[in-house]
């Protein structure tokens, strides 16, 4: 079930990316305009705190499953605390963005910019939640399932980052 | 914990960082556009299928689920690369 569940987060966030793909394709100058509107280092950034996040959370579980619930669960707090870094820095760059009065309809760049990223802002929230959750009920089913939505959660930025900020 | 897996996961880590930071200096080399697009994206599936291996544990699950999820990324990164260079193949 816990693979369904994924596949199916994943699919979304795929025809999103096509979307964004064929689009940028139709618009190359206004997707070229709008990408150097943006900072790639603090996209990198936040993938390296998601990254980092994701290695801590798959920690906890062989933590848990070798009997270590507290440094498990340290671990889980550690990739908590990156969430809430990844949320921080990404809340900084929407203000920096509304500051330079670029908004969702600024143009189709920037309304797919929101989107995707806005739409994976809350899957991160959930994420944090989500292991939460599981660091106060944790049995290692249970960190299993929640820690593999999280690396869920990374693997869809791992693909979006370089797609939005780098590729061009 | 088994030592072993979680060396996995940390070696595992260690080339995602790599590669992000390798991802960002292409992307300022100033060199062909194509040529670099590809290599991002060429890391892109690489990360993801440490990502999946290693960090979601996909190997330890039936080989049907570890096609599915590769055929996914494959697809995303191949579309991905086809949308940048679309527009410079046909001026």
């Amino acid at each position: 079930m816990m693979w369904v569940l994924i596949l199916t987060e994943v699919v979304t966030f795929g025809l999103l990316f096509v979307t964004f793909a064929v689009t940028r394709a139709v618009h190359p100058d206004l997707f070229a305009a709008g990408q150097a509107q943006l900072d790639p280092a603090l996209g990198g950034i936040n993938t390296l705190v998601l990254i980092t996040s994701g290695w801590l959370a798959a920690l906890a579980v062989e933590s848990r499953a070798g009997g270590r619930r507290t440094t498990a669960r340290l671990q889980l707090g550690g990739a908590m605390a990156l969430g809430a870094v990844f949320i921080t820095i990404k809340l900084a760059e929407y203000i920096a963005k509304g500051q330079a009065g670029i908004g969702i309809e600024t143009d189709t760049f920037f309304t797919l910019y929101f989107l995707l990223t806005g739409f994976h802002l809350l899957h991160v929230v959930l994420g944090i939640a989500i292991l939460a959750a599981v660091a106060f009920s944790d049995s290692v089913e249970n960190l299993k399932t929640g820690t593999a939505f999280w690396h869920m959660v990374d693997l869809v930025w791992v693909v979006m980052y370089p797609l939005i900020y780098l590729v061009g | 914990m088994s030592r072993n897996t979680a060396r996995q996961i940390t070696q595992a880590w260690g080339i995602l960082v790599l590669l992000t930071v390798l991802s960002l200096a292409a992307s300022h080399s100033g060199l062909g556009s194509l040529a670099v697009n590809g290599l991002i994206l060429a890391a892109v599936f690489a990360k993801g299928r440490w990502m999946l291996m290693d960090f979601l544990k996909l190997r330890s699950v039936p080989s049907g689920w570890q096609v599915l999820f590769l055929c996914w990324l494959g697809l995303i990164t191949l579309i991905a690369w086809g949308a940048t260079a679309f527009p410079v193949l046909h001026g």
